[in-house]
């Protein structure tokens, strides 16, 4: 990370190439090219205009690398879409073409232009843009990415499937990983339901297939009853502090419960509990982890229903879909009769409704005490409540069910067959607007039915329908898991839903803003367990990829102190928005000993705080120094290419 | 108010009836059908499903609408057969009168 400013050269004698898209019409129809490249002609600096139907086809960057190769041009600027897109295209061609990756500017002439301007106004904009970029492009230095030593480390918090999964992908991969969960017991939620939708297999084939395998594997080391206590450091050097102590008084009582009543010993599935490897701790203690990356995988919390929520926690005969899986599979151990039936009542009929905490619509529904509303849709509910329903009428003939539902979206693989199996065993599905949802209340009718619905549904012209019940079943959605002790040490960004939010939904779905931290699974959405498996999977594939090599290479544009100018007066340091990446530090110069800036490179995020406020101009942005940026005002204001401000 | 009564999908099993609970109201039948009538057929089909038999039976006359073309039948993406429904909801009306 040693200052390369030996090897900069006078910038007169740069030797800018000028390469415009067509963007096979995209550009063309609106900037006139021709024009530009005529234009672009007279920049100082430009020996060489080329233009291309389409600059990112392998003979639009032949054209580059042969320049590059004979010596025609050392500094390239493209002209096309936008660089998020292709600069990483054309670095790489230069690169191919055995020049510097970051002699390279772009000019974005198709959102910025093509796509919101027309006729001459485009080609102006145009040509004023391609001549900014080429007077940045004089100024170019080439550059190196930092490598940075990284642990061949992974730690992956949570032991649901997702972290399950992901520790063992990892594994597999060679690394050595540490996995953590809060909790006693491995599998998360998946180890506390029956049958998975929408194969039917039972979970604890599920769990145990995966969290045998990890506790075997000599790579991992599991640690139960743990938390993050500390965090610090950046990819590749994580170092992480855990916390390892006995669960607090009435936490996971009844998974303990079971766990004793089971006979089952450690490393054994339990039902409705998970698989327990090596005990619960007596005392506290504490293990320091250096990691080189990190998979959240924390999963998430099944939704809590308000008090009087359709009677919940006014009426007995409420319960939640999860205590309705429970207690199916508890029966399904003491053996099914042609009635479903609770602590010896029989019930007749049930209803279930869906979107019990999701799809809240504000000016509707009433917000949480923190003043939140979960307007997504939780993804699962529907398939899990459909799958219970058929297990009940399969099982229990005698039971009748009441689907209420506002949207039926089963929309996976193997999950629209479940509502036809729904339909098939004869459940009779009503549907309610989100403004007028079925009104539970005690039956004072006919009967001994404790129960009874209401429900204007739209499925039978908005009549009224009513009907008694002994059950009342409430589909309950998915809500962010309580992680803020995480959030606010490791600074995770949290979208408006509550949940950890990835870079880019469709191109870095894994990925959050800190690198080298990953997501996997349910803390990012709703997910079912293929999904979350998947996702669990993408983030192993990435973190093992980042880690593979034994180091990280980062991007070299980060702030740089000038020695020559910085006098320590610690502006900069004041300014930096990213704790460590900026400190004074005491050096010798010419003998003396004095404070000066220090730039701790992979923390630095090239944000450039620091260059704004410095007094002295002391410290830049490699590859987008103040010198640039002014040598592009200039060229944008000048009107040597163009004879006046018409852009 | 209507109370619902679920076991009636059952009772027109007796009627040559067993595709009752396979309609998802979608409503293709109504839109297909050339009577173009108050959502005929599926409005009765969905009073089956909720066992509204005195809607049906209030609404008879409209059983006798169907011109057994078939549409319906074959546009029905849940092959709900609500041609078919209609068949066996006037064999259950017929019944009903003789018993009364
Ligand atoms: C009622 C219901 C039924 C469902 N049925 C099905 C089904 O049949 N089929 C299907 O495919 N999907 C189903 N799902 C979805 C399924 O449950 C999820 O996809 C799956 O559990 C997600 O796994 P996960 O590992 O992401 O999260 P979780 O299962 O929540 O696991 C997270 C783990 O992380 C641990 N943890 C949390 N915070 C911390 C922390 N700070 N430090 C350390 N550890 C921590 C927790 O203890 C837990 O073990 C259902 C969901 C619901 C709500
Ligand atoms: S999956 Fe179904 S029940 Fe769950 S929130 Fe979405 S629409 Fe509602
Ligand atoms: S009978 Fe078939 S076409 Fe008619 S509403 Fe039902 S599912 Fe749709
Ligand atoms: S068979 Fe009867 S209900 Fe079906 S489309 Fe023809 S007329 Fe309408």
């Amino acid at each position: 990370m040693a200052d390369d400013n030996k090897d900069k050269k006078a910038t007169s004698e740069q030797k800018v190439g000028v390469y415009v898209c067509h963007c096979g019409g995209n550009i063309s129809d609106h900037v006139a090219v021709e024009e530009v490249c005529k234009n672009a002609e007279k920049i100082p600096g430009v020996v060489k205009v080329q233009n291309d139907v389409f600059m990112c086809s392998d003979p639009g960057q032949e054209l580059i690398m042969e320049d590059i190769k004979n010596g025609t041009v050392d500094r390239v600027v493209v002209a096309s879409c936008a660089p998020d897109l292709h600069s990483s295209t054309f670095r790489n061609a230069i690169q191919r073409a055995g020049g510097n990756p970051y002699i390279y500017e772009h000019a974005n002439i198709r959102e910025q232009v093509s796509w919101v301007h027309h006729g001459d106004q485009a080609t102006n904009k145009a040509t004023r843009l391609v001549a900014a970029a080429a007077a940045k492009a004089r100024e170019l230095q080439p550059l190196e990415p930092f490598k940075v030593d990284a642990k061949r480390h992974v730690t992956v918090i949570g032991g649901g499937i997702a972290g399950l999964k992901s520790a063992l992908d990892l594994a597999r991969k060679g690394l050595d990983v540490a996995l953590i969960d809060k909790s006693p017991f491995l599998g998360g939620w998946t180890a506390k339901w029956d049958r998975a939708f929408p194969t039917d297999d039972p979970v604890s084939e599920l769990v145990t297939a995966l969290a045998g395998e990890v506790l075997n594997s000599e790579k991992i080391t599991v640690y139960t009853c743990s938390r993050i206590t500390a965090f610090e450091g950046f990819i590749g050097n994580f170092k992480l502090t855990l916390t390892q102590a006995p669960p607090e008084s009435d936490a996971y009582e009844d998974e303990i419960k079971r766990l004793s009543d089971s006979g089952k010993g450690f490393g054994e599935f339990v039902p409705l509990a998970g698989i327990c490897p090596a005990g619960i701790p007596e005392t506290t203690t504490t293990h320091d982890i250096e990691t080189g990356a990190i998979v959240l995988a924390t999963g998430f919390l099944p939704y809590a229903p308000r008090y009087g929520e359709y009677r919940y926690g006014e009426s007995k005969e409420v319960i939640t879909l999860p205590e309705l899986i429970r207690i199916m599979a508890e029966n399904r151990q003491k053996g099914v009769g042609d009635t479903l039936e609770i602590n010896d009542r029989k019930i007749r009929s049930v209803a279930m409704i869906h979107c019990v905490g999701s799809r809240q619509i504000p000016g509707i529904h009433e917000p949480d005490a923190k003043g939140n509303l979960n307007e997504y849709c939780s993804r699962t509910c529907c398939s899990a409540t459909l799958h219970a329903a058929s297990m009940i009428r399969n099982n229990h003939p005698k039971t009748r069910v009441f689907d209420f539902y506002r949207d039926i979206r089963t929309y996976g693989r193997g999950q629209e067959e479940l509502y036809e199996e729904a339909s098939d065993s004869k459940v009779v599905f009503f549907r309610f607007e989100a403004d007028a949802p079925p009104e539970v209340t005690r039956n004072t009718g006919s009967g001994d039915f404790p129960l009874n619905i209401k429900v204007k549904d739209t499925l039978t012209f908005d009549e009224e329908l009513e009907m008694p019940v002994d059950l009342v079943v409430l589909a309950v959605g998915m809500e962010p898991g309580n992680i803020s002790d995480l959030v606010e040490m490791m600074k995770l960004p949290v979208g408006v839903d509550g949940f950890l939010q990835e870079v880019h939904p469709k191109l870095r779905p894994v990925e959050i803003a800190q690198s080298g931290v990953l997501l996997a699974g349910t803390c990012q959405a709703p997910f079912d367990m293929g999904e979350t498996c998947s996702a669990a999977s993408g983030a192993a594939a990435k973190a093992s990829a980042i880690l593979g090599k034994g180091y990280v290479e980062l991007d070299p544009f980060v702030a740089e102190v000038d020695l020559n100018k910085c006098l320590g007066t610690g502006t900069c340091v004041n300014a930096c928005i990213v704790e460590g990446a900026l400190s004074l530090v005491e050096m010798d110069v010419d003998g003396e000993k004095v404070k000066r800036a220090q730039v701790n490179p992979a923390l630095c995020t090239g944000c450039g705080a620091c260059v704004a406020v410095c007094p002295e101009n002391a410290i830049n942005v490699k590859g987008w120094t103040l010198k640039q940026y002014e040598d592009m005002v200039d060229m944008i204001v000048s009107d040597r290419i163009l004879p006046s401000q018409t852009a | 108010m209507t109370q619902v009564y679920p076991e009636f999908a059952d009772e027109l099993e007796g009627f040559g009836v067993n595709t009752t609970m396979d309609c998802f109201n979608c409503g293709t039948c109504a839109a297909i059908c050339p009577l173009i009538y108050e959502h005929f057929p599926r409005k009765m089909i969905r009073y089956a499903q909720i066992g509204a038999k005195d809607r049906i039976l209030e609404n008879y006359e409209d059983l006798w609408r169907c011109l057994h073309c078939g549409l319906c039948i074959q546009t029905c993406p849940r092959e709900a057969d609500p041609g078919d429904l209609i068949l066996g909801l006037r064999r259950f009306v017929v019944d009903h009168w003789r018993r009364t």
